[in-house]
């Protein structure tokens, strides 16, 4: 076979692109903890997230 | 291997030994570098008067070498030089002898060695391109370079009238690893063919000792350490084509599954612009995205929710969010329009389970709506659907992946066409820029 190591390259390539297809990894920007689940059911105000909005003012031309 | 015949310079007295027998023409005594005419009943000096400046052949006269299985031995030696732009490029050539088997030539030029004979039948004249070509034995050969190469030093015996300054035409054509060389004079045209060796070759047949010079540069018909490109741009296609069939197939098989819609309404100072949690749906299959989408009909404002996606199993939280804002109006140019009314987040590599979210959605209270200072008591409301989907399929990793698998068949383009640059920036073709 010509080129092994291009084939190789382009297969580990190939199989990094479609694992991370097949896990639905994107770039996004979401941090993970754990909580106890009924406590945020029972008191949802009590949760701290940890996401900040972007306020970002538009307000017209 | 017969012995050789001993003679004697008629101009200085000197020993010359002949070992081409009968087939030697001219000879130059090593001593005093006069050419005699062998021919003559007795010798004859034919030209007196070299370049002053001696020359040591790399293979020393009378040395002995196996090349394609024969003994050959190294009976004459020259040196030739053509005159390109005011510039002197020589190159040594060394004649071998087997009395069975004719004459070979192993031609030297900065270090590039070619094993050379002559051929027995004459190529055909052929175009490559624009350019002239020869076809011999089913091999096209490409012009490389026309001269005018000048005889400036010989040494040792030629079966042929041999003189320094004498000028010959020459052509090259090249097909790597081979050379053919046209060699004109007003009366005939010599073909000859070389094949470019290594110089351990050439040191290791001769039995020389050291190590061979440096090469320098890109010979003419030097074998390119780079394959041809193509292959690989083949290569690329079929990895190229590969990923893609991976990628739709893993596009088809994922679940494009809307687990949760409902839809709300935000007023600023009421119990609905508190935080809350959705109801409790499930996650079905392997592994994969999450996309949760905000659809509001938000007008001339700006909202922000932070959202939690929580396994109502065991706790574990993605928190993420979703901000935009809408706003339009009219002005001296007429309508226009800015942001969106609607936002997704990914959650990506969720496992199956049960799961809620807690929403938080928010305005800027402070925010001026057009320009115009808001009153931070007045309500401000919009109603908005949210929705979680679950698997998602995007191409950002092919984007990805398709540069990456770009980068071997580009250098390896560039290797060979810098390789091929410079073997033909020595020949009449300096502009070469493809093959």
């Amino acid at each position: 076979m010509r080129h092994p190591l291009f084939t190789l390259y382009g297969l580990i390539v190939m199989a990094a692109a479609g694992w991370t297809s097949w896990r639905g990894l994107t770039f996004s920007r979401v941090d993970q903890t754990t909580v106890a689940p009924k406590s945020i059911r029972d008191n949802p105000g009590a949760y701290r997230p940890i996401y900040i909005p972007h306020r970002r003012y538009f307000g017209g031309k | 291997m017969p012995q050789v015949r001993a003679l004697f310079c008629p101009n200085c007295g000197g020993t010359i030994q002949l070992r081409g027998y009968a087939q030697t023409v001219n000879a130059v005594c090593e001593h005093c570098l006069s050419v005699l005419d062998t021919k003559a009943e007795s010798l004859r000096v034919i030209q007196q008067i070299q370049e002053r400046t001696r020359i040591e052949p790399a293979i020393p006269l009378g040395s002995r070498g196996t090349f394609e299985g024969t003994r050959y031995e190294a009976i004459g030696f020259q040196q030739r030089s053509i005159d390109v732009d005011d510039e002197t490029y020589s190159w040594r050539e060394y004649l071998l002898f087997n009395p069975y088997k004719g004459y070979r030539y192993l031609t030297e030029y900065d270090g590039h060695w070619n094993y050379v004979r002559t051929l027995p039948a004459l190529p055909v004249r052929s175009k490559y391109l624009t350019r002239p070509a020869l076809v011999y034995e089913g091999r096209r050969f490409v012009h490389f370079q026309h001269a005018a190469a000048r005889t400036t030093y010989v040494l040792g015996e030629f079966p042929w009238q041999v003189r320094t300054g004498e000028t010959v035409g020459t052509d090259d054509f090249i097909s790597p690893p081979y050379l053919l060389s046209a060699e004109s004079t007003e009366h005939e045209v010599v073909y000859s063919l070389g094949t470019y060796t290594e110089p351990a070759a050439v040191w290791q047949a001769f039995g020389l000792q050291g190590a061979p010079p440096w090469r320098r540069g890109v010979f003419a018909n030097q074998p390119s350490p780079y394959s041809r490109p193509a292959s690989m741009w083949r290569r690329f296609a079929s990895l190229t084509a590969l990923l893609l069939v991976v990628l739709i197939s893993v596009a088809i098989i994922t679940p494009h599954e809307r687990v949760l819609e409902q839809v709300y309404r935000y007023a600023s100072h009421t119990p609905a612009a508190a935080p809350f949690v959705t109801p409790t749906f499930e996650l079905r299959g392997r592994p994969s995205s999450v996309v949760v989408r905000v659809d509001t009909d938000i007008d001339n404002d700006a909202a922000s929710f932070a959202l939690a996606l929580i396994n109502d199993e065991t706790g574990q939280v993605w928190d993420f969010g979703a901000d935009l804002g809408y706003w339009h109006g009219r002005d001296e140019d007429g309508n226009w329009s800015e942001g969106r009314r609607n936002a997704a987040a990914t959650v990506p590599d969720v496992p199956a389970g049960r799961y809620y979210l807690r929403v938080e959605p928010s305005i800027d209270e402070a925010a001026p709506i057009s320009g115009v200072a808001s009153d931070p008591n007045r309500e401000r409301g919009f109603k908005y659907t949210l929705s979680v989907t679950r698997g998602w399929f995007g191409w950002w990793p092919f984007l990805v992946a398709f540069p990456l698998l770009l980068i071997p068949p580009i250098a390896a383009t560039a290797r060979y066409y810098s390789f091929e640059g410079k073997r033909w920036s020595e020949s009449d073709y300096s502009t070469y820029l493809s093959s």
